[in-house]
């Protein structure tokens, strides 16, 4: 009988015990997914301080576009995906500083890396986003020279008024942080 | 070694080199892509003839998460595991675990639905006696906390005996 009793004891201490410890370890996998908004997401890039490699890329409209039809401005080259959600968080953002800082010739350029999914639900996208920046379909050629074999979304590239690149970021930063480095951008080469 | 021994050091091994396990996962020739997400290819044990759940254990490497296989839109990738049939195997439909919310630390207020750690998918099978392999595939896609990466397919096995 004691030893029954004993036994249910025991039992209950050690199930209590392993469901503190699962709790222990999801928090621990919580924490480990939580960065520090302030981290900055500079990238390793062979581009910075390069010019940027030419393109000639479609729009969801199907008309051309070219690297060489932003000659003269500042430029955020912004590589995104329909699946990458830290992507469709800055969107919003950046079509934001793309009306702010428009009457200083400030532009965005978003390329949609996955876009074999198709022009319609890349548009729903980026309509159900807000953005009215040119949005071009990417190409395994500027996939390459861009990205390299990195496969990080979001990717960004800045570009100053002569069309070199004068930082890259991989990933999603703050949005104070974005805004610096389009100010930085816009007044590179004034 | 026993089996969990084994089991145990596969996963650590796995989880340390990941664009290796990819490497030997896919075809020998293709380059290497890391993965985020590694197969615990465990055999396991049934009994013959009768109903039995099989579990197919995934290991997402530590700093990342994938979709569940009910994302909470449209637009995200769920994950998703596809058999192929085998003769003397008959199997009811798969089991997704639940998952985790969680929000990008730049926009709290978006809940998504998410593998993080490791999950298990369950399989309901009756199969007549002897050894049994299921191929098929994982299909999912990987974020961290800032990024995300293009969606994989990696091929997997589903090894068991039924006695």
């Amino acid at each position: 009988m004691i030893g029954g009793i004993s036994l249910v004891v025991w039992s209950g201490v050690q199930n209590l015990r392993k469901r503190r410890m699962d709790d222990q370890r999801s928090a621990q996998t919580q924490a480990v997914l939580v960065r520090s908004p302030d981290q900055t997401p500079a990238a390793s890039s062979p581009l910075r301080g390069k010019p940027a490699p030419e393109f000639t890329l479609v729009d969801l409209d199907g008309k051309k576009v070219s690297l060489k039809d932003f000659k003269g401005h500042p430029l955020l080259l912004n590589f995104w995906g329909t699946y990458c959600d830290p992507c469709k968080i800055e969107m919003p953002w950046l079509e934001e500083f793309h009306k702010k800082y428009a009457s200083q010739g400030f532009e965005v350029v978003g390329v949609t890396y996955d876009s074999e999914v198709g022009k319609a639900a890349i548009a729903k996208d980026t309509h159900k986003l807000g953005v009215t920046y040119p949005i071009l379909l990417s190409d395994s050629k500027a996939e390459k020279e861009y990205l390299s074999d990195s496969e990080v979304l979001p990717m960004s590239f800045y570009l100053d008024r002569t069309g070199k690149i004068i930082e890259v970021t991989a990933g999603l930063g703050g949005k104070d942080q974005l805004e610096a480095m389009v100010k930085k951008t816009i007044a590179a080469n004034n | 070694m026993n089996l969990q021994v084994a089991f145990a050091a596969t996963l650590v091994a796995l989880t340390i080199s990941p664009a290796l396990t990819v490497h030997a996962q896919l075809n020998m020739n293709a380059p290497a892509k890391k993965a985020y997400v590694v197969y615990a290819a465990e055999p396991q044990s049934i009994a013959a003839n009768k109903q039995a759940t099989l579990e197919l254990r995934f290991q997402i490497v530590n700093g990342y998460h994938v979709n569940s296989h009910t994302p909470k839109s449209d637009f995200l990738i769920p994950t998703v595991v596809t058999l192929q049939p085998s003769s003397g195997v008959k199997t009811g439909e798969l089991q997704y675990p639940k998952g985790m919310p969680y929000s990008f630390s730049f926009d709290p207020g978006t809940k998504l639905d998410v593998y993080a750690g490791s999950f298990t998918v369950k399989l309901p099978v009756v199969a007549s006696a002897g050894e049994h392999t299921l191929a098929g595939t994982l299909k999912y896609q990987a974020c961290d906390n800032a990024s995300c990466y293009p969606p994989r397919i990696v091929p997997l096995k589903v090894l068991f005996n039924a006695k």
